[in-house]
């Protein structure tokens, strides 16, 4: 089928053609040929209508997003765009006004990449604030905020930042991110379940005023209606403000794909050769989705999504798959206690581990998908399911300073001291773990609910709460302190006031959870 | 790199369909990783010589080179099937070459109903406590299922789900499902049993043994269904995520007797299964 051309539009070949910039780079939404920003192409009214972002932040670098979609919730998944390059030129300020422009660029928005961008900031100075925004044709994007990360080797006085998880749009209203936005934050990690794959319909649709077209229903399966899924999700005007906010840094958990899926295994009955097919469309869709950087972009079914960011000395944060690399659910107490299990695959847990000891920095981050505080042997989705893998993550932070793992997952705040051995909670303390409940999933939530006494028994498990909100830490080079939010309704509306239900300290060299207040 | 730079995408190959109870499988070679592919858009005819691609034959999209035509019903069909490929810049392929597959006839069609308990439609919802009501299970079928044909109400008396013992929310036990029907004679020649389910545990969904009057005949052994069937009852609805199986099997004349019959499922392996329909039929001429 014949491309249409518009004259006097450069067209796919030529451009690609053009000196400078790699084909790869300019195909893959990162940056254009000079001659090709110039380009006088019409875009539809609206296009920002997904907002902005940033992520991937470094001392002098920064991942930019936005996606053109003037009509987000087109049931192709193309957000109204038509079928063409469209160049997307960017800039980054030091002020809010854009008087002070320090970096500008072009990026060729393809239908490829369902018109998303994703440039490269580079050459910006550490530990500063900028603020950004796109223009396509005629259209002006919002502004966004992002900040990068301290100088290599500084021992930054702080660093601020939340954790988020699990934003079942369908089940109610974000408004914890209408409260994170509000905050001061350096970064925003989120832990995984960015979208669900659920079918949405009258008996799962809790969100008040929102309704949904019949494409919605159905369960996701091809790339459109991936596409179609982050679009509607990513059309909450709270989760915009977040993301406009402060760069980003993600993973995912199961949901992304399917649910509790792990590498090649669907729990619903496709076969591995056929489910790695869902997995290439369900990475590419969460690629397109989101602010991250070339090196996360899927080869067919794979991805390479773990990596690490220093925030100069004050912190090490290692990114986790949980989910590309794991072993099947065990069939059995001698399959699920085998000494070779893994649940980040032997090359991730190698380069985990190598990253942890002997790191320069003061806190040592996991930013990971499930639980790996021992709860119950049966909650085998979680670090529960792959015990020797445990017991091996434990003892290297047992050669680790200040080990901390930020979690999701599991719709409830819990905090936990994670211990040398579980079965003797007397045992030393090598870490914390710190799970933030859902953005929305499972609706209003209540304190608590029949898993509480699952979570509770555990003289190492500190908080249970089981309503919605998201975990906002601050690191300083002597202390950590993690406040637990939550709103206490999101059905109804966006309205509910944020509560702090509990605030812990963990002081530098001392591992565990004080509880303050 | 995963990015499609031709402006042509190519045609899948290597289409192939092979007809089974009710429904049709299809498989074709997928494109290679090089093509991201959006999806599959397989179109399908009954009947006819050749199949439009228009929005009309459309059967479904899928990102599985693999499809399986559910719904056809008991009677035998026969359809033609092309496939367009669709990218990931939205860019579509000629159809791909064209095949023609028949179903397989049930015996729900070609025989004569002794005693039947549903409709064989690809639908579970004429069954108690469908589609979700699987935590009065126990309440309201403490002993199982005994049901007798032709007095019972299927709407009350049996229910869309038969656990197994891998089932926490059914009591972790076996469960047993009767069929009492009445034969006026001894049948002259077999008769068929079909067992038709929407859906099934992906992973456990187990087996049961076949008890006829008393007599063990077979454990019938079930495929692996989508886990979805505990909450969904219509495995007919566009993009449905039901994965319906199909078991039919013949029964010796000499199992029955004149009068009444029990026909016995005993659920003590694995997990639950979801009713489409169960019967015994004579067979068609005799």
């Amino acid at each position: 089928m014949a491309q249409r051309r518009e004259r006097p539009m450069l067209d796919r070949r030529t451009f690609l053609q053009l000196s400078g910039v790699s084909s790869a780079a300019v195909a893959l939404g990162i940056s254009a040929p000079e001659a090709f920003a110039d380009e006088r192409t019409p875009v539809p009214e609206g296009a920002f209508g997904l907002g902005v972002a940033s992520g991937e932040p470094g001392p002098r670098s920064v991942v930019l997003w936005t996606r053109l979609a003037p009509e987000p919730l087109a049931p192709d998944g193309h957000g109204g765009m038509p079928r063409r390059p469209v160049p997307v030129q960017w800039e980054m300020s030091t002020d809010e006004s854009f008087r002070r422009v320090v970096r500008r660029g072009t990026a060729v928005a393809s239908p490829e990449l369902s018109h998303a961008v994703h440039p490269q900031v580079d050459g910006l100075q550490p530990g500063r604030e900028y603020f950004y925004r796109f223009k396509a044709g005629r259209e002006t994007s919002p502004v966004g905020r992002t900040k990068t990360l301290p100088a290599r080797g500084e021992l930054a006085s702080s660093f601020s930042f939340a954790t988020a998880s699990c934003q079942a749009w369908y089940h109610g209203h974000f408004s914890a991110y209408r409260h994170m936005a509000a905050e001061e934050l350096d970064a925003v990690f989120f832990v995984g379940d960015y979208i669900y794959e659920y079918g949405i319909t009258s008996a799962n649709l809790w969100r008040a005023g929102a309704s949904v077209t019949p494409e919605h229903a159905v369960d996701i399966e091809t790339l459109e209606q991936f596409r179609l899924r982050y679009s509607l999700f990513k059309s909450d005007p709270h989760l915009q403000a977040a993301h406009a906010l402060a760069p980003w840094v993600v993973t995912w958990d199961d949901h992304e794909v399917q649910n509790n899926y792990g590498a090649d295994g669907s729990r619903y009955g496709v076969s591995p050769e056929h489910f790695v097919h869902l997995r290439a469309v369900g990475y590419r869709a969460f690629y397109e989705n989101l602010p991250l950087s070339l090196s996360t972009m899927p080869d067919g079914p794979d991805t390479a999504l773990y990596r690490r960011f220093d925030v100069g000395s004050l912190a090490r944060f290692n990114i986790l798959d949980t989910r590309q690399y794991r072993d099947a659910p065990p069939a059995d107490a001698g399959d699920q206690y085998d000494e070779q299990r893994t649940i980040l695959g032997h090359e991730q847990e190698q380069w985990l581990y190598d990253g942890m000891i002997g790191s320069p920095a003061t806190w040592n981050v996991l930013v990971n998908g499930v639980t790996v505080s021992a709860i119950t042997e049966d909650r085998t989705d979680q670090w529960d399911g792959y015990p020797a893998a445990r017991q091996r993550l434990i003892g290297a932070m047992q050669q680790t300073g200040n080990p901390v793992v930020l979690t999701g997952d599991i719709h409830r705040h819990v905090a936990a001291e994670l211990k040398a051995d579980f079965a003797d909670p007397s045992s030393e303390t090598v870490g914390v773990e710190l799970i933030c409940t859902s953005i929305a999933s499972d609706g209003d939530g209540a304190p608590t609910d029949g898993y509480t006494p699952d979570w509770i028994q555990h003289p190492y498990v500190k908080l249970y709460d089981g309503r919605r909100g998201y975990v906002h830490c601050r690191m300083t080079p002597d202390e950590l302190t993690s406040e637990f939010k939550i709103v206490s309704w999101i059905r109804a509306d966006a309205d509910a006031p944020l509560e702090t239900v509990a605030r812990f300290v963990t002081p530098a060299g001392s591992p565990g959870l004080e509880k303050q207040g | 790199m995963s990015v499609t730079t031709a402006s042509k995408v190519r045609p899948i190959t290597g289409l192939q369909g092979e007809g089974k109870l009710a429904r049709i499988v299809l498989d074709w070679t997928p494109e290679p990783w090089e093509t991201v592919v959006d999806h599959y858009a397989v179109y399908g005819t009954r009947d006819a010589d050749d199949v439009e691609v228009e929005p009309g034959t459309l059967l479904t999209k899928t990102v599985y080179p693999h499809f399986v035509h559910r719904g056809l019903g008991g009677a035998s069909e026969r359809w033609v099937y092309r496939v367009v490929t669709v990218d990931a810049a939205g860019s579509r392929s000629r159809p791909s070459t064209l095949v023609a597959v028949t179903s397989r006839e049930s015996v729900s069609v070609s025989g004569s109903p002794l005693a039947v308990v549903g409709e064989f439609d690809g639908k579970g919802l004429e069954f108690a406590l469908s589609p979700a009501g699987s935590s009065q299970y126990n309440a309201t079928f403490p002993n199982g299922v005994d049901f007798s044909y032709g007095t019972d109400v299927v709407g009350t008396g049996w229910s869309y789900l038969q656990p197994g013992p891998a089932d926490s929310w059914a009591g972790r036990r076996n469960h047993l499902f009767r069929l009492r029907f009445e034969l006026d004679e001894v049948p002259a020649h077999d008769v068929d049993l079909a067992l038709w389910l929407i859906d099934s545990h992906a992973s456990i969904p187990g087996s049961a043994v076949l008890t006829v009057n008393g007599t063990s005949v077979d454990r019938l052994t079930f495929e692996g269904g989508a886990t979805k069937g505990s909450t969904q009852g219509d495995s007919t609805v566009p993009g449905s995520p039901l994965k319906p199986s199909y078991l039919e099997r013949p029964l010796a004349a000499g199992l029955f007797v004149a009068g009444e019959n029990t026909l016995e499922l005993f659920k003590d392996d694995g997990s639950w299964i979801a009713y489409d329909a169960i019967g015994v039929f004579a067979r068609a001429g005799h």
